[in-house]
């Protein structure tokens, strides 16, 4: 058993366009143990969902892989066929997308679409794919799941949905799960209770959970491990707790400062500007037009990603120098 | 929905009611070109033939050909426009073509062309079923430009990346998921073409390129033409029938149109 089950290596995925190369993934490396929960934070538009989609091997066209690595559990994703792929998707890794009003097929009910998944990959008899939906939505917490499988999308409420978007997507016990921004476009005290349901589903099953999301605040509650994503570039990488107390890089610490929090009544620090175009990223290091920090050296020079120390890596050019405030300083 | 429901009743009604009158035979018992009658409602035709009961029996053919030739159309058309819609490429260009060389070829002339040619020379007595199989073949590419249409905006909805995430392939997304949440609009457009594919075979048969061994409307307009100023009740109730079935199918897909219109539900 390979202790790392995901090990994306530098990975390049560009959409050719019309009006150009769009370099949404631009060199991203992400690794993920076993078991353990970590998170993908970034803007839109930073990279986060493509990565977990090059994991899949799902990009929409006009996007590709231009190159890097994909490495589950051990073995080359890139090289597979697409047949051995599709035997991939659903038992091995699953994803939970960000808007569950249009991730389910409208025209069928919950228990359809269940239970379509669950027959193609597992070879069960109708009346046993049905009894498995059943119990995999009241694993999720809908109540009287006998009774929801013949509802149709529409008629459950958006957390309702999200659960049985989650329902699907472990309906064959996926090793892996990314879960895209899963709680964005519901209630705040919904996505309490969704965060909670994916925290518990990922002890139960024994999941490696990818969360990935633009909210720290969920990054603090959820996971382990984090990589700060920029421009289709990881510009950090750290434990959590390191993430949140000893930001090395100044779009991390802009993060941070960005995030509401109750305790403290200071102004919301906004990160000026937007996200570059990704067809012609800056030169040098991709957040330098909008660092705080930024020096000439940022414009000329592209970042290494350096050792902070063991575990903890950075893009940044002038990390040494700065002293940066953390979220409790 | 209303409408549609009342449009549908009022159509079909009619129609239904007078079916179990099947009792057709030529009525040789010099009665040939009598008018109406309680005996003969419609009257009797030159040939001694009562026109009431040829007119239901047309109906019955009637309705064949413009159902089976809709739905073969239908089904021609979501394979093609959903094939064209959902992948890229060569084949997905040479597909998008020949919609458009079907839509704009002048179909009536070719359908007389192939009815005549074909009838005489390879399918002896395959009769309507033949008119079916050119009318469809002729027919379905206004079906196959909504099904593509429609495939290029649902392709894009995030239902159909979730699914491809779950191991789904091609053919699945095609047509489970896609072609399911489209069928709205291609059940308006079958409706339609079913009002459309009865006039071209009405006009067909009357111009007599149809099988003159089936009654249809068409074949008993023609046969009332030439008597028309003696013998107005042949050609004038076959051709009410032609103008209530067709007026009748377009209301309903007018109605199925409004009742299937997301904007319009409201």
């Amino acid at each position: 058993m390979n202790n790392k089950l995901l090990e994306i290596n530098d990975l390049h995925t560009f959409f050719f366009t019309e009006a150009g190369v769009v370099k949404a993934v631009n060199g991203v490396s992400v690794e993920a143990e076993r078991g353990r929960t970590i998170g993908l934070v970034g803007e839109s538009g930073s990279g986060k969902t493509i990565t977990a989609l090059s994991a899949l091997r799902v990009i929409p066209r006009p996007g590709r892989i231009v190159s890097g690595t994909i490495r589950f559990d051990g073995e080359d994703i890139l090289a597979k066929r697409e047949e051995e792929m599709r035997k991939l998707r659903g038992p091995k890794m699953a994803m939970v997308f960000q808007d569950p009003t249009t991730s389910l097929n409208p025209v069928y009910t919950v228990g359809k679409q269940l239970t379509d998944i669950i027959t193609l990959h597992k070879n069960l008899a109708k009346s046993e794919a049905k009894e498995k939906a059943s119990r995999l939505l009241e694993v999720v917490g809908i109540p009287e799941p006998k009774k929801r499988l013949n509802a149709y999308p529409h008629e459950l409420s958006g957390g309702m949905k999200q659960r049985v978007a989650i329902a699907r997507a472990l309906s064959c016990e996926p090793e892996l799960l990314f879960a895209d921004e899963p709680t964005t476009n519901l209630d705040v005290t919904i996505q309490a209770q969704v965060l909670d349901l994916l925290r518990q589903l990922q002890k139960e099953f024994k999941m490696t959970l990818v969360m990935i999301t633009h909210d720290m605040g969920i990054i603090a509650y959820m996971t382990e491990r984090v990589s700060v994503l920029y421009a289709g570039k990881v510009v950090e990488v750290a434990d959590t707790a390191t993430i949140f107390n000893k930001p090395r890089h100044p779009y991390t610490e802009a993060l941070l400062k960005a995030v509401p929090s109750v305790a403290q009544t200071r102004k919301l620090e906004v990160i000026p500007g937007n996200i570059p175009n990704l067809i012609e990223p800056p030169s040098g290091c991709v957040f330098h037009p909008r660092c705080k920090y930024m020096k000439d050296i940022c414009s000329k020079e592209v970042p290494p990603l350096e050792t902070v120390e063991e575990g903890h890596w950075v893009a940044c050019l002038r990390w040494r120098e700065l002293s940066l405030e953390s979220r409790t300083g | 929905m209303i409408v549609a429901f009342f449009v549908i009743v009022g159509v079909f009604g009619p129609y239904l009611a007078p079916y179990p009158a099947r009792g057709y035979q030529p009525l040789y018992e010099g009665e040939a070109g009598t008018p109406p009658s309680w005996k003969h409602p419609f009257g009797v035709e030159e040939s001694g033939i009562d026109v009431f009961s040829e007119v239901i029996h047309g109906t019955k053919n009637d309705l064949y050909v413009g159902l089976a030739a809709s739905f073969l159309a239908t089904l021609l058309g979501i394979i093609v426009g959903a094939v064209a819609g959902y992948f890229r490429g060569v084949a997905s260009h040479v597909l998008l073509g020949i919609t458009q060389v079907f839509f704009v070829i002048p179909t009536l002339l070719l359908i007389l062309l192939f009815a005549r040619v074909f009838q005489v020379l390879v399918f002896k007595g395959l009769g309507l079923t033949l008119i079916v199989l050119i009318l469809a073949f002729f027919g379905w590419s206004s079906i196959g430009f909504v099904v593509r249409g429609e495939t290029l905006r649902v392709r894009e909805m995030e239902f159909v990346q979730a699914a491809r995430s779950l191991g789904a392939s091609n053919l699945r997304l095609l047509f489970r998921h896609i072609v399911p949440n489209i069928l709205s609009p291609v059940i308006v457009y079958t409706t339609l073409n079913i009002a459309g594919f009865i006039l071209t075979e009405v006009v067909v048969s009357f111009l007599g390129f149809g099988d003159a061994n089936t009654s249809t409307w068409g074949l008993i307009l023609n046969e009332g033409f030439t008597y028309v100023r003696a013998e107005w009740w042949v050609s004038l109730f076959a051709g009410l029938a032609v103008v209530i079935c067709v007026l009748g199918f377009n209301l309903v897909g007018d109605g199925l149109s409004d009742a299937l219109n997301p904007r319009l539900r409201e």
